[in-house]
């Protein structure tokens, strides 16, 4: 039988007696976009750091590519093809552009193809050796997705790319963001903008207080009590 | 990419310079003490700068990798009766050897492992000077190598270790690998993110900087032949070698090279004779450093615009 | 002292190297005190700290060589002279650092600078050999108890540093500004907006620093004998141990630092006295790595 591209189980994740994931459950497929929305504080980016590896989760699998890589550290599913973005984006600001992009495949990429150029891609093919420090924060969110895209993921957790573009901007990620789809890559996108999720992705997850309330339609969700009432009272 | 080839001319360049200077000088300068003292101390600063430089640990307690080697190839010399050239390298694994005891301090961040690293350096050296231990280490009455003394061969070694420790510093700083470590140093989680194996990073690059003052150890040794624990494990030689670094600038190939030859040279020059005189000196520069020019004389001329290599 | 078979007699020994391991134990906890406040508000490693010590001693040196044979003005002076010195070097130094990338390492860094100008300065007027203080309690006879004698002169330096720690808590529980000065160990930044004076309050706790270092020094010739210009490092790895043992940034911590490091140093001495000198930095080394946070920490270590 074939294998999800990624399936978490029932994950739970707990700071301090506040459970910040309570038995969570996601699939993904290659070549599919899943958009998780919620209100803050609801466990996006916990489910994020936990299946990239930055938390270890105290209940519950992530299996990927049918194998079991619950609790596997970032560094190890990199190489294996997990990678993801930053809220805020951190680039090496003691590297140039080009430099960031560059450690990123050699140390990362373990022979998977890849996009050809990330940082065309990413629209900084201009700026390749300036200095990492002197960035835009639009630039700083550009490349994070650039070096997270040299490390040839499979699957790509987005999280909060999209905050402070313009329209325009925000068409031209979608469309990239859509493409990576279409190569056959797997995409978690994290959003608070419903519009921009919409354009992405049929399948939505809505999250509120560390638990899955729904899951389908962004049209269909606006009909679900349970999530209009949190968003509501947000 | 022309900009890097450059600087890596200029790196080379240095490393020749050095070795010609260090190479022909004792035929034309008779005190070779100082000489050879000064070579050390490059060979430590650069093991400092490695480690500061590309990681972020400041070792306070470099020195006990460097008595370790001392002591590791005087053993070898006395009880193995191995040749001083052989014993060199036992000095130098010696160190390494310790500095695999000592992995676990790199769990230690900033300040802790700055302390945490001078208080094993301390207790190697009660370990070593202890009088329970005088049947191997001589305990407290330190070393006597008379039958392997060569100060000419010893000066040669040291500088071939000047010349691969530069060699190396260059490698590093213009390698992929020198800027995995910039990068880990910069936001360790980043690193790891985009496939850097942080655990095994810092333990390589530990493990280099304790090799290099393994071997620095294991030379003045075999250059000196008559030394004791106090001598071999004086924090003094952790202070100066981070303070030449720092004063030169870490992270750089030429920062620790011209630390060494500005203070080392002053303190020769006035230190000896009355050494409470260049302390205060040092203290001064030491504390006007931080205030006014955190990343050492070399950033100087980078705000200038120079590459500095 | 190994060969004695009597069990009371090994009793007595134990018993004796636990209370004297105290009375020598709290005199540490001042002696570290200063360290632990440092770094608790500013975040500031002060490498000098032990070179303070040996100022406070050296003041002491002085007053003593003009015929005072009590530690009485020694402490007034010190309260004086560092109390001011403190102060006023607070604000060079202090702001430059909190605001700096890596107050941590840079202030380590610095104050090994400040450490290296005064021991320099302390040769110079005092030169290289030890000297002794010959306070006029260091003749009185040993006070028996429970047949083991002890020396007056700890008893003095154990009292003297019990009451200026509880000093330090009275001002650090008991007033408005010692409020303000949690406040800044709890959160920099959130006390800032709160509108405490974090730097007038910084500067009084360096000063605070400085006094009870200082304080330690004058009670030095009590307890650990002749003083001299470089005993400042070893004083300072000694701190480190006791501050870290506690809990670096928890004055509560230098108290149980100080009574563990006093008592296993004792106890160290009584039995394996060859090996007594590595106590501190055994016990540094233990503590950080087994519990970085130190006994009472919690979470100061980041990641």
């Amino acid at each position: 039988m074939s294998h999800k591209l990624l399936e978490v189980t029932q994950v739970v994740k707990v700071f301090g007696g506040f459970r910040a994931l309570d038995g969570v459950t996601v699939q993904v497929d290659a070549g599919e976009i899943l958009g998780i929305v919620g209100p803050n504080g609801s466990g996006k980016t916990t489910l994020i750091n936990v299946i990239s590896g930055l938390y270890r989760p105290d209940r519950g699998t992530v299996h990927y590519q049918g194998r079991d890589v619950t609790g596997w550290n970032p560094t190890r599913l990199a190489r294996r093809g997990i990678n993801r973005t930053f809220q805020l984006p951190k680039p090496f600001k003691s590297l140039t552009v080009e430099q960031n992009v560059d450690l990123a495949a050699h140390y990362g990429k373990k022979g998977r193809p890849g996009i050809a150029d990330p940082l065309e891609f990413a629209g900084l093919s201009n700026i390749r050796q300036q200095s990492a420090s002197q960035l835009t924060t639009a630039q700083q969110k550009a490349l994070d997705l650039a070096r997270a895209l040299a490390t040839a993921p499979d699957l790509l957790l987005v999280d909060e790319l999209a905050a402070g573009l313009n329209p325009v901007e925000l068409d031209a990620l979608a469309q990239k963001l859509l493409f990576l789809a279409h190569q056959g890559m797997g995409l978690i996108v994290i959003e608070h903008l419903l519009g921009f999720v919409n354009q992405l992705t049929q399948r939505v997850v809505v999250m509120n207080a560390g638990r899955e309330i729904f899951e389908g339609t962004l049209t269909q969700a606006a009909e679900n009590p349970e999530v209009v009432a949190v968003y509501m009272g947000e | 990419m022309p900009k890097i080839a450059r600087s890596l001319w200029m790196n080379g360049f240095i490393g020749v310079v050095l070795l010609v200077v260090f190479g022909v000088a004792p035929g034309f300068y008779a005190n070779t003490s100082i000489l050879f003292q000064m070579m050390m101390y490059i060979v430590l600063a650069q093991g400092v700068n490695v480690l500061y430089g590309f990681t972020g640990y400041l070792p306070f307690g470099y020195v006990g990798f460097f008595g370790a080697g001392a002591y590791g190839a005087s053993l070898a010399i006395q009880m193995g009766h191995l040749p001083g050239s052989v014993a060199m390298g036992v000095g130098a694994m010696v160190s390494v050897v310790l500095g695999l005891v000592l992995l676990p301090l790199l769990r230690l961040a900033g300040a802790y492992f700055a302390i945490g690293s001078m208080a094993a350096a301390e207790i190697v050296y009660y370990v070593v000077s202890n009088p329970a231990l005088d049947k191997v280490t001589n305990g407290p009455y330190g070393i006597q190598l008379v039958q392997s003394y060569h100060p000419v061969e010893s000066y040669a070694f040291m500088v071939g270790a000047l010349g691969l420790v530069t060699l190396g510093v260059m490698i590093l700083r213009h390698s992929r690998i020198g800027m995995a470590l910039l990068a880990l140093r910069e936001d360790s989680v980043s690193a790891a993110m985009i496939g850097i194996n942080v655990v095994t990073a810092r333990a390589g690059v530990w493990l280099a900087s304790a090799l290099v003052a393994g071997l620095a150890g294991a030379i003045f040794a075999w250059h000196t032949s008559v030394f004791y624990p106090t001598t071999v494990f004086d924090l003094n030689i952790s202070v100066f070698a981070i303070v030449f670094t720092l004063f030169g600038g870490a992270g750089t190939v030429l920062g620790p090279t011209v630390g060494v030859v500005v203070l080392f040279g002053l303190y020769n020059v006035i230190g000896i004779s009355s050494p409470q005189y260049f302390q205060l000196l040092f203290g001064v520069l030491i504390v006007t450093l931080v205030l006014f020019l955190p990343n050492g004389v070399v950033s100087l001329l980078r705000r200038r615009g120079w590459d500095v290599p | 002292m190994q060969t004695f078979r009597v069990e009371g007699r090994l009793l007595r020994i134990l018993f004796y190297a636990i209370i004297s391991g105290m009375l020598f134990g709290l005199f540490f906890a001042l002696m570290s005190l200063g360290l632990n406040l440092l770094f608790g508000v500013m975040r500031m490693v002060n490498l000098a700290h032990g070179d303070f010590v040996m100022v406070g001693a050296f003041i002491a040196y002085v007053a003593y060589t003009h015929g005072i044979l009590s530690p009485w003005l020694g402490l007034a002076l010190v309260i004086v002279i560092l109390g001011g010195l403190g102060f006023v070097l607070y604000f060079p130094i202090g702001p430059r650092l909190t605001g700096s990338y890596d107050p941590e390492m840079l202030s380590l860094i610095l104050f090994f600078g400040v450490s290296q100008i005064l021991e320099a300065l302390a040769v110079m007027v005092f030169g290289n050999n030890p000297v002794a203080v010959g306070y006029h309690v260091l003749t009185v006879k040993p006070v028996n108890l429970l047949g083991q004698a002890y020396q007056p002169s700890w008893i003095l330096a154990a009292g003297v540093s019990v009451i200026v720690i509880l000093a330090v808590y009275g001002y650090l529980y008991h007033t408005r500004l010692g409020y303000a000065t949690r406040a800044i160990m709890g959160d920099r930044e959130e006390s800032e907006s709160t509108g405490i004076n974090v730097h007038r309050v910084s500067a009084i706790v360096f000063a605070l620093g400085l006094v009870t270092a200082g304080l330690a020094g004058v009670l030095s010739p009590l307890v650990i004998g002749s003083i001299y210009p470089t005993m400042g490092l070893g004083l300072t790895i000694t701190a480190f141990a006791v501050v870290i043992i506690g809990s670096l940034g928890n004055p509560l911590g230098s108290i149980l630092g100080g009574l563990i490091y006093g008592i296993s140093l004792m106890l160290m001495e009584t039995y394996l006295s060859t090996w007594s000198t590595m106590v501190p930095y055994v016990l540094l080394l233990l503590i950080l790595l087994l519990r970085p946070t130190g006994l009472l920490g919690k979470g100061v270590r980041r990641a």
